[in-house]
């Protein structure tokens, strides 16, 4: 214990010194000129020259939107890779009855790290870096309204993962002392209160430090888009990405911080004998309360940006203007108000007083129609439309449908008899798979693919993009609707094997199931290796866009801000003399030509 | 002015401070939390050190050392609050230190605090007298 407490030591006066010295050599914090500019960036100290280092100290460093937004998109993607290994070892140990690969608490590890790397460092971070890239493109603001800020937000998100992580590597090392924690992604007291490994609190250390991350960028954003727009956006202009991102951030700065509080709550019993959750006066439902506030505003906090994504490209594939724009505004809205007033849906089957849980019934079902108004403004937009079937498309078509499958099945868990049979069935998982994979991922394939042009300069592989598609859309519809009939069958969720006696659920047709879900994963995989690959090598050796508009916007002048910012950065480009000396194909960027992309 | 600059004046759009705020936001609440004591110590300090460097560097401080002294002085006062307010009296003696969870804890916070302050007031000192 004391030869620990020495090392600690050690090791942190070794930091702290590192760390001066870094600083010392990085910074002449004499020359800070005193209140100048009042913490724009850049004009503090009128002698800059270039805008950024070179090298690994620029992505250390950098406060630009662009950096951050690149930075925050590699971090998400790397953590879909990580949450995506999980999802398959899951996948191949349920192929049988009895569990194929790991133990049972194992596979409650992997259960609860893939559930919160999936929704808190893959589906945020992602959100947040189409928001950091292109929201002060799409409203003319030089940066966002707090760069510093912007940076300490992302960089609160590795060490947040490392902490959620943590535990799969110090089990090895400490003799399963400190496991991964087994608490499932909702964290329900009393078992997470009472699971004695310190995995859980590092767990839960790294999910606040991510909800901290989240509650500050949602602050800049809002700050940005109230007060950075140029000129010439206005409210009644605004592009439906913003207005989505702006609706989201409200959303995150009401739940984050609710959710921060319950889990200090929560560290606090585990750590300093408080009894927030005790059971025996109603701790256990308290939990439930406060994570369903959060959780339920959490789930539109991750689709309301993918939503404003399609309802931005969509239209630009289907040669004319998003159908009844005012509409999908007012229905993002009222999604985000609504969804304060649904989270007991969630605890249907707790025994909570049945007036309360009727009003929550029919709350639910409201908030289905604004998801429809902008289902059928999706459909009507591309109804007669000329449609161009690129991948950025098919992409946003894919969402739609698999949108509303996902939806539909929520409308059913909303009926109280419905879910009294339903909960905690692979019915729910189907459900919200169809949502935060068919919808919430397909969205994010399409703002990558749409937008690649703009931030490597290059195209990525057409063929590779719509075999990433397809692979896609089968492979989640293989997987899910399995998932869905599984529910039916009366498959219980968050089960490592299922050695069924014949009176809870039919076996065979379960097992049948559950290996028809596994090939489902395995399509999945190819398909998702096809694009860390295509965007890989596109972006180091992919052909160079040739115009500023690769899509073809100008035609149906509906470029948007975003690439008239493009066509800027190219024109200084060239002047300077940059990158001119490439000799390159066209890239179908030609006028009346209709493939814009290869 | 200076003949070498540092790396916030050459360049307009980067800045050292963000990683090292965070960092320090990390470090502070894993060792609070966790009840490990140099950890905490070492985190708190660095972050106030950093909240007072990115604050003089973009421009709403003057100085750092009102702040380090500030910041400082506000942790101190906290964990001497928490060691009032929760810790009985009886148990605030060297042996207690190892056993309540929260005495310990709160003294990490009282020393990063009177390490902050006492930085702040040294270098405010020692500029106002060298310069
Ligand atoms: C059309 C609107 C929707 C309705 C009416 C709805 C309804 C429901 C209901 C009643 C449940 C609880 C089922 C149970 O545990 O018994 C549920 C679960 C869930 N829904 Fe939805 N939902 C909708 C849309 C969405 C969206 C848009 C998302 C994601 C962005 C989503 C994500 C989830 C998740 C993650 C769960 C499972 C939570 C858990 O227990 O781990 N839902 N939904
Ligand atoms: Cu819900």
């Amino acid at each position: 214990m004391a030869g620990e407490q020495l090392v600690l030591t050690g090791l942190m006066a070794v930091l702290l010194v590192v760390i001066v010295g870094a600083l010392a050599r990085a910074e002449d914090w004499r020359s800070y000129t005193p209140l100048a500019g009042g913490g724009g960036y850049g004009e503090a100290t009128g002698h800059g020259h270039a805008e950024k280092p070179g090298g690994l100290v620029r992505w250390l460093t950098t406060v630009d939107h662009k950096d951050i937004g690149i930075l925050y998109g590699v971090y998400a993607v790397v953590a879909f890779a990580v949450g995506g290994i999980m999802a398959m070892l899951i996948r191949v140990q349920l192929t049988l009855p009895g569990g194929v690969i790991v133990g049972n608490s194992y596979y409650n590890s992997l259960l609860t790290s893939h559930g919160i790397t999936m929704l808190f460092l893959f589906g945020t971070p992602i959100l947040a870096a189409f928001a950091n890239y292109f929201v002060p493109l799409l409203i003319g603001a030089d940066d966002m309204a707090f760069p510093r800020i912007n940076a300490i937000a992302f960089w609160l998100l590795p060490p947040a993962a490392l902490l959620i992580w943590a535990g799969f590597f110090t089990a090895p090392l400490t003799g399963n002392e400190i496991e991964p924690a087994q608490t499932a992604w909702t964290m329900y007291t009393p078992l997470s209160a009472e699971q004695a490994n310190p995995g859980v609190d590092l767990m839960l250390l790294g999910l606040h430090l991510s909800g901290v991350a989240a509650t500050m960028g949602a602050i800049n954003f809002i700050a940005t888009i109230f007060t950075e727009r140029g000129d010439g956006v206005n409210w009644a202009n605004l592009d439906i990405f913003s207005w989505t991102v702006l609706t989201q951030s409200g959303l995150i700065l009401f739940a984050f911080p609710l959710l921060g509080s319950a889990m200090i709550m929560l560290l606090l019993d585990r750590n300093l004998a408080t009894t927030f959750f005790a059971t025996g006066n109603g701790g256990t439902m308290l939990w439930q309360h406060l994570f369903w506030f959060f959780g339920h505003p959490e789930v539109y906090i991750l689709v309301l940006p993918p939503m404003g994504l399609v309802s931005y490209i969509l239209p630009k594939f289907s040669g004319r203007k998003l159908f009844g724009f005012k509409f999908v505004v007012y229905s993002t809205l009222a999604i985000g108000v609504l969804s304060f007033g649904v989270w007991a849906h969630h605890m249907f089957s707790t025994g909570m007083d049945p007036r309360l849980r009727a009003s929550f019934m029919a709350v639910s079902l409201a908030i289905a129609i604004p998801s429809a108004v902008k289902t059928f403004n999706w459909i009507t937009t591309m109804w007669n439309g000329q449609l161009r079937l690129t991948t950025p498309m098919l992409f946003c078509i894919g969402f739609v449908s698999n949108f509303i499958i996902g939806g539909v099945t929520g409308v059913f868990l909303a009926s109280i008899p419905v879910d009294l049979v339903l909960h905690d069935t692979y019915y729910v998982v189907g459900h919200f798979h169809y949502i935060v994979m068919g919808a919430i991922g397909f969205a994010v394939f399409a703002g990558i693919y749409y937008w690649f042009p703009i931030v490597s300069g290059r195209m990525y592989q057409k063929t590779l993009g719509k075999a990433h598609f397809w692979l896609s859309m089968i492979g989640t519809n293989v997987t899910f609707f399995a998932m869905l009939a599984l529910g039916y069958l009366g498959m219980p969720r968050r089960y490592a094997t299922y050695n069924f006696d014949g009176a809870i659920a039919p076996l065979a047709q379960v097992t049948t199931f559950h290996q028809l879900a596994t090939v489902g994963a395995f399509i999945l995989l190819v398909g998702q290796l096809i694009f860390v690959w295509n965007v890989v090598t596109s972006w180091l050796e992919g052909r160079r866009v040739e115009s500023h508009d690769p899509w073809n916007l100008e035609e149906n002048d509906m470029l948007g801000n975003e690439f008239s910012w493009f066509k800027e950065q190219r024109a200084t480009a060239l002047a300077d003399g940059g990158e001119e000396d490439e000799s390159v194909m066209a890239d179908g960027g030609q006028p009346g030509q209709q493939s814009d992309e290869r | 002015m200076n003949e070498e600059q540092g790396l916030s004046d050459q360049y307009g759009r980067a800045s050292p401070w963000p990683l090292f705020v965070a960092l320090g936001l990390v470090v502070s609440e894993v060792g609070v939390f966790l009840g490990l004591f140099t950890v905490a110590v070492f985190g708190l300090v660095l972050f106030g050190g950093s909240i007072a460097g990115i604050l003089t560097e973009s421009g709403y401080a003057s100085r750092p050392w009102p702040t380090l002294l500030g910041f400082g002085g506000l942790l101190a006062v906290v964990g001497l609050g928490l060691v009032v307010w929760q810790v009985p009296l009886s148990a605030v003696t060297l042996e207690g230190f190892g056993q309540n969870g929260l005495l310990s804890r709160s003294v990490a916070i009282v020393a990063a605090g009177v390490i902050l302050a006492a930085a702040g007031s040294v270098a405010s000192v020692a500029e106002q007298t060298t310069v």
